[in-house]
C-alpha cells in the first residue's frame, strides 16, 4: 500500500488532459471588463505629461494612474526594498514600465484607445547592459580563511571570466489574473495564474491600505511558472485590483506573449570572475570570485538571488581560502528576477568553465581535477558550514561517469566535430540561511468524515506539487493516496506555506504536512488498518463537520546562520548532481548540438521517481535552451526579439538523449528523507555543454548562448 | 493578439465558384486553405481581408497524379506521396516545413503564395504601432499588404522599397525542378513557369493579380534529373528558412551535366534562380566548378538584416550550403556533407 516512491497517477492529472481544468484565461465573471497595461516608450526619463485625445470618445472606459491608489494604500510593490511603483509617478526607470492603465467591455477597444494617449517625456540618459552599469543595488562578501597567504600557496593562478545572457521563462500560460472588487467596496479577490498566493495578498494589502480579511487571492490552474510567476504576479494582481475597484466591476488582465516577453521578468544577466590559486597536483587552495548581476531597474528579488548566486559561485569544490564578491548593478532595463536555480546557474556556468580551464593549463584531466576537489563529508563550505550526511558530490560523479561510458557510440567519420564536456553541482535546497525560520511557514490537514484534505498554500505549476504531497501524508498516516485530497491554494482557506519556490516544496513544506499528519495520527490515536483510520476518524470527527491539524516549519536544531557576516549553514541540504554532455559542431554552419546529456542527482528520495525524472529532464532541456538557442537581443532597452519565432527553445528535435538517474542520499529532516529537485538540474547542462564544444573545436567560449555566429567567429579567430 | 477582424466567409465548391467570387470581391477577398499562416495574420492584423474563400470543399485542387499536384494538397500528403519521390527537392522542402502539425493542415498553394516576411512587419498590431507602422502595411478590409507611403522600410530606411524576405520552402524547390503552375479567373485559365509568379518586392511579391486562383503545379518528367533542397534555420523543425538552397542537375551517363537549375530561398523578396548554374552544363560536376557556381550564388545572396541570425554567418553558410548540395548531387556520400545534409537524409528514407 506504500505509496512513496511509486509513480501513483497525477492528482490533476485527469483534469488536465481533459480539459477540464480551468486556465485564468477560461474563467468570466458576469459584468467583467478587460484591462490594459500603458507602459513607457523610453528607457529613462520624467514624465512630462500623460495626455488623452479629447477628440476621442472615452465613454465607457476606465481609466486608472498613480493617483487612483486609495487613501492608506501605498504605491509600492511589496517586495525586499520599496523602491518600485505599481505605476509610474513622474519618472520612469526602464522601457516597458507600467504608467496608467485602462480597461474597456470590448477588448479589441483598447487598442484603439492606447493610440489615443500620448505620453511626453523628458528621456535620460540610461544604462542599458551590465558592461556599462556603475550603481550597485545590493552587495556582499563571503569569506574564508586569508586569501592571501592562499595564493601564497599556489603554484599557478588561473583567470577567467564568464558571461550568462538572460532568459525567459516561458511558461505556457502567460501571466493572466481577474480582480473582482467586494460588494461593500472594501475587499477584493483576485484570481489568478501563479505560484505565491500569499505573495500576491501582501501586495495587494500595502498597495490598497487593506487587511488580511479583505484581500483574499486564489490560484487557478497555472500552466508553467520557472520564477516567472514568483513575484510578477503581485504588480499585474495590483493593476487588475486597481481597474476593478474604479471600475465597480470584475476586470480580467492576460498578457498576450508579445507583453510578457518584454515586460516581465527574466534571469539575470551575470558576468563572474575567477582568480584562483592551484598547486600542481590540481588542489585548489584560494579561490577569488566576483559575481555581478544585472538587476534590471529596481531591486525586486536581487538580493536573494545574489545570495544564493554567491553560495554556490564555489560550485561543489573545497578551497581553504575562499573570498566571493557579489553585486547586483542596475540598469535601464526591466527588472529581472527569479527563475529556476535563482543565480545557482550563473554562478556554477562560471565555476564549471573555470575548472575546465584550470585543468588544461595544469594539463590534468578535468574529471580528475574535479574528483580532487569535490566536497566529501566533514568538509567545510566557503560560508562555513560543515557537510555531514547526504554528500554526494563524489557519488554522482562515478555514476555519471558509469553511466555515460556505458552508451558510448563508436565515432562516425562524417565531418561533424564532436567532444564530451563534464559539469559538478550542487544545489541547496530550501530559502537560503534564516529564510525558512522567518517565513515560518504553515501547513497542515483537515480530516473529514470522507477523507483527508491537504490545506496547504504551496501550488501546483505543473511540478507535481499535489501529487508528491498527498503521497507523503498518505504513506505518514498510512492510508490509500486516493484518500488524501487537497484544498485549492486560497488563502481565505489554506494556510501561509510560504512562496512555492527555491526547492523547498518538498523537503520544507512536505515535512511540515508530515508534522501535521503525526499530530492527526496522535490525536487518533493507534489503528492498524486504513478501515480503523476511518472509523476513529469518524469517532473523533463525532458530529464535527471537520478537524484541522496545522504545523509550522521546526528548525533542525542543529541549522545556525549569521546574516551579517553570511558564515553558517546555509541550506539545511544539498542536491548534488553530475551532467556529462555529448555535442556535435557542424564545421558548416558552425551549429552545435546536443546530442546526449547524462544527468545523476541526488534528490535525497524520490517520492514520485516519474515526477522527478520529469522535473530533471525539464530543468535540464531549458539549459540546453539557454546554453545554444535562447538569446534575449536587447535594442534601446527593449526585448527586440518579443515572439516565439525569433525567442526560440528547443523542440523535440533539438532535445538531447537526456539519460536521468537519481540518486538516494536521504536527508534526515526532510519528509522520506528527500531533498529539493526542482532547480538543481539547470544549474550544470550549460556549462558542461560549453566544456563539450571547447572539446570538439578547440576553441574557447565564455558566453552563452553559445549561437552558431559565436562559435564561427571564435573558430575564424583560431 | 487580437481576435481577427470581423470578415464574411464563402465556402464555394468549384474551382468556377471560386473565381466568380473572386472577380466580384476583388481584393477585399483573400482565399483560406490551411490557414496556417493566415489566421494568425488576421489576429496580428497584418492581412484583414473582409471575405474568406474558402477552399476546404474544392474537391478538383485536392488531385496528385501525373506530375500535376493540386494547389489544395497538403505539404504532408506531399511529403509522404510515393509519386513524387523522384522529385526530391520538393519532398524535402515539404518536409521541413514547420511542424507535423502545419504541415497537416497547410497547402502546397499556400505555401507558394506565402506573405514574404519581416522582422519589422511580423509583429502584433501594437508593436507596429508602436514604430509608427513601416512601408508594409495591411490595407483596411483587403487581405493583400499594400504600401504605406507614410511608412520607411525599417530595414534599409531610405530605400524605396521594402525588402521582406521570401520565406518559401516549397517555392525554390519547385523553381528549381521547373515547374509551372496553373492559374485560373472567369477571364480563363494560363499556365505560367513557376519562376514568373514572383516580384522582386516585399509588398507585391506575385505577379498574379488577386482575382486568379492558383489551382495547381505541374511538374516536368523528372528522368535523368537529380534534386535537393537544403534549408538552414537555427532549430531541427517550425523554423522558418534563413536560407534555403534548392538544386536540380540533369546529367548524363558519364557525369556530364546536360541541365542544372540552382534557386536560392530567404535572400530576397522572391526566390533567387541563379543563371550562372547553366554555366555548369557540358562539364562534369568537378570540385572546381561546384566551387565557382557556389563563389557566384554567395555573391546573389544579400540576406538583410530581418530575419534571424547575423548577416556574416548567412553569406558564409550561403556558400557553404551551395558546395554540399551540389556535392550531393554529385553523389558524394552524405555523411561528410555536415549535420544538416544528414538531417535533411534523415527526414525520411528516400528510394
Amino acid at each position: 500500500m506504500k505509496c512513496v516512491g511509486k509513480n501513483v497517477l497525477r492528482a490533476e492529472g485527469e483534469d488536465k488532459v481533459t480539459g477540464r481544468a480551468k486556465y485564468i484565461d477560461d474563467l468570466s465573471f458576469p459584468g467583467m471588463i478587460y484591462g490594459h497595461t500603458v507602459r513607457s516608450s523610453v528607457a529613462r526619463g520624467r514624465i512630462l505629461s500623460v495626455a488623452r485625445d479629447p477628440a476621442f470618445d472615452w465613454g465607457g472606459f476606465t481609466l486608472v494612474d498613480h493617483r487612483a491608489i486609495p487613501p492608506g494604500g501605498r504605491n509600492i510593490v511589496a517586495m525586499i526594498v520599496e523602491d518600485q511603483p505599481f505605476l509610474a509617478v513622474d519618472e520612469v526607470r526602464h522601457r516597458e514600465e507600467p504608467i496608467l492603465l485602462i480597461a474597456h467591455a470590448d477588448p479589441e477597444r483598447l487598442a484603439e484607445a492606447v493610440a489615443h494617449i500620448e505620453v511626453h517625456y523628458a528621456p535620460e540618459p540610461a544604462v542599458l547592459d551590465l558592461e556599462h552599469a556603475t550603481t550597485v543595488l545590493k552587495e556582499l562578501t563571503i569569506s574564508k580563511g586569508d586569501l592571501e597567504q592562499g595564493f601564497a600557496q599556489a603554484d599557478r593562478v588561473v583567470e577567467g571570466s564568464y558571461f550568462t545572457g538572460a532568459q525567459e521563462q516561458l511558461y505556457i500560460e502567460p501571466n493572466g489574473v481577474i480582480a473582482v472588487p467586494g460588494v461593500d467596496g472594501k475587499s477584493i479577490t483576485v484570481y489568478g495564474s501563479m505560484q505565491c498566493p500569499y505573495y500576491v495578498q501582501r501586495a495587494l494589502r500595502l498597495l490598497l491600505g487593506l487587511d488580511e480579511t479583505q484581500v483574499r487571492v486564489v490560484q487557478t490552474t497555472t500552466g508553467g511558472g520557472f520564477g516567472g510567476k514568483e513575484e510578477y504576479p503581485s504588480i499585474l494582481a495590483g493593476h487588475a485590483a486597481l481597474l476593478a475597484c474604479a471600475a465597480g466591476r470584475p476586470v480580467k488582465m492576460v498578457y498576450d506573449r508579445l507583453e510578457d516577453l518584454v515586460a516581465t521578468t527574466k534571469r539575470h544577466p551575470a558576468r563572474i570572475r575567477h582568480r584562483t590559486g592551484v598547486q600542481r597536483d590540481g588542489t585548489l587552495v584560494a579561490m577569488e570570485i566576483e559575481v555581478d548581476l544585472d538587476g534590471g531597474a529596481y531591486v525586486t528579488l536581487s538580493p536573494v538571488v545574489l545570495s544564493r548566486a554567491s553560495i554556490h559561485a564555489t560550485g561543489p569544490y573545497r578551497a581553504p581560502h575562499v573570498r566571493v564578491r557579489g553585486r547586483v548593478l542596475q540598469t535601464n532595463t526591466p527588472p529581472t528576477g527569479a527563475f529556476r536555480g535563482f543565480g545557482a546557474p550563473q554562478s556554477q556556468f562560471g565555476i564549471e568553465l573555470h575548472m575546465d580551464r584550470i585543468a588544461e593549463e595544469l594539463g590534468i584531466d578535468p574529471v580528475a581535477l574535479r574528483q580532487k576537489n569535490l566536497y566529501a563529508s566533514g568538509d567545510v563550505t566557503a560560508t562555513g558550514q560543515r557537510l555531514d550526511g547526504s554528500v554526494s558530490a563524489h557519488e554522482v560523479l562515478e555514476r555519471a561517469l558509469q553511466r555515460h561510458v556505458k552508451k558510448k557510440r563508436p565515432k562516425k567519420k562524417d565531418g561533424l566535430l564532436r567532444g564530451t564536456g563534464v559539469a559538478t553541482f550542487f544545489h541547496g535546497s530550501g530559502f537560503t540561511g534564516g529564510g525558512e525560520v522567518k517565513l515560518a511557514s504553515r501547513a497542515g490537514i483537515e480530516l473529514t468524515p470522507r477523507n483527508v484534505r491537504l490545506l496547504v498554500g504551496s501550488t501546483e505549476i505543473g511540478q507535481g506539487t499535489r501529487t508528491m504531497h498527498a503521497q507523503i501524508v498518505a504513506d505518514t498516516l498510512a492510508i490509500p493516496y486516493e484518500w488524501v485530497e487537497t484544498a485549492d491554494p486560497d488563502t481565505a482557506r489554506v494556510p501561509d506555506s510560504g512562496p512555492t519556490v527555491a526547492s523547498r516544496t518538498c523537503m520544507v513544506v512536505g515535512r511540515i504536512l508530515q508534522r501535521a499528519a503525526l499530530d492527526l495520527q496522535q490525536a487518533l490515536g493507534p489503528y492498524r488498518t486504513p478501515d480503523e483510520f476511518r472509523r476513529r476518524s469518524r469517532k473523533l470527527l463525532a458530529k464535527r463537520p471537520a478537524l484541522q491539524f496545522i504545523a509550522q516549519y521546526d528548525r533542525p536544531g542543529d541549522i545556525r546562520w549569521d546574516d551579517a557576516t553570511y558564515q553558517g549553514d546555509a541550506y539545511g541540504a544539498y542536491a548534488w548532481g553530475c551532467n556529462i554532455a555529448d555535442v556535435e559542431v557542424d564545421p558548416i554552419t558552425y551549429q552545435a548540438r546536443c546530442t546526449r546529456l547524462t544527468a545523476v542527482i541526488d534528490i535525497g528520495k524520490a517520492i514520485h521517481p516519474l515526477l522527478a525524472c520529469g522535473q530533471i529532464e525539464g530543468g535540464s532541456l531549458q539549459a540546453v535552451g539557454w546554453a545554444l538557442y535562447e538569446e534575449v537581443v536587447m535594442r534601446d532597452g527593449r526585448m527586440a526579439n518579443g515572439q516565439l519565432t525569433n525567442y526560440i527553445i528547443p523542440t523535440t528535435l533539438d532535445t538531447p538523449e537526456i539519460l536521468v538517474e537519481l540518486v538516494e542520499n536521504p536527508y534526515p529532516h526532510g519528509p522520506f528523507g528527500a531533498k529539493g529537485v526542482g532547480e538543481c538540474p539547470v544549474d550544470g547542462p550549460a556549462a558542461a555543454i560549453l566544456n563539450a564544444i571547447r572539446q570538439a573545436t578547440g576553441v574557447r567560449l565564455n558566453a552563452i548562448p553559445a549561437t552558431p555566429e559565436k562559435i564561427m567567429q571564435a573558430m575564424d579567430a583560431r | 493578439m487580437m481576435r481577427a477582424s470581423p470578415f464574411s466567409y464563402f465556402a464555394p465548391i468549384t474551382i468556377g465558384e471560386v473565381a466568380k467570387i473572386l472577380a466580384g470581391e476583388g481584393p477585399r477577398a483573400l482565399l483560406l486553405a490551411g490557414g496556417t499562416d493566415l489566421i494568425p495574420n488576421m489576429k496580428r492584423r497584418t492581412q484583414t481581408p473582409a471575405v474568406l474563400v474558402s477552399l476546404r470543399r474544392v474537391a478538383e485542387l485536392r488531385g496528385l497524379a501525373n506530375g500535376r499536384i493540386g494547389s489544395a494538397m497538403t505539404l504532408s500528403s506531399i511529403a509522404e506521396s510515393p509519386h513524387l519521390s523522384p522529385h526530391r527537392a520538393l519532398i524535402r522542402a515539404a518536409a521541413q516545413v514547420a511542424t507535423p502539425h502545419i504541415r497537416n493542415a497547410a497547402t502546397l498553394g499556400g505555401n507558394l503564395c506565402l506573405d514574404t516576411r519581416c522582422n519589422y512587419y511580423n509583429q502584433n498590431y501594437e508593436w507596429r504601432q508602436a514604430i509608427d507602422f513601416c512601408m508594409k502595411r495591411a490595407s483596411d478590409g483587403g487581405g493583400h499588404p499594400v504600401r504605406n507611403e507614410d511608412g520607411v522600410c525599417w530595414v534599409a530606411p531610405g530605400s524605396p522599397r521594402c525588402w521582406a524576405v521570401s520565406s518559401s520552402d516549397t517555392a525554390p524547390a519547385l523553381i528549381a525542378l521547373g515547374a509551372t503552375v496553373t492559374l485560373v479567373s472567369i477571364a480563363g485559365r494560363r499556365e505560367l513557369p513557376l519562376n514568373d509568379l514572383y516580384c522582386d518586392d516585399g509588398i507585391a511579391y506575385l505577379t498574379k493579380p488577386s482575382d486568379e486562383l492558383l489551382t495547381e503545379v505541374v511538374l516536368p518528367d523528372a528522368t535523368g534529373w537529380r534534386s535537393t533542397y537544403w534549408k538552414l534555420r537555427r532549430r531541427e523543425a517550425f523554423d522558418f528558412p534563413v536560407l534555403s538552397v534548392a538544386a536540380a542537375v540533369k546529367l548524363a551517363s558519364d557525369g556530364t551535366v546536360l541541365d542544372a537549375r540552382l534557386v536560392l530561398g530567404a535572400v530576397a523578396s522572391h526566390p533567387l534562380l541563379i543563371a550562372e548554374a547553366q554555366e555548369l552544363v557540358g562539364m562534369p560536376l568537378s570540385d572546381d566548378a561546384i566551387e565557382r557556381l557556389a563563389a557566384a550564388a554567395a555573391r546573389f545572396a544579400k540576406p538583410l538584416d530581418n530575419t534571424d541570425f547575423a548577416l556574416g554567418w548567412r553569406k558564409r553558410v550561403a556558400r557553404a550550403y551551395v558546395t554540399g548540395a551540389l556535392r550531393e548531387l554529385r553523389g558524394d556520400d552524405p555523411a561528410t556533407l555536415g549535420l544538416l545534409a544528414r538531417r535533411a537524409t534523415a527526414l525520411r528514407p528516400l528510394s
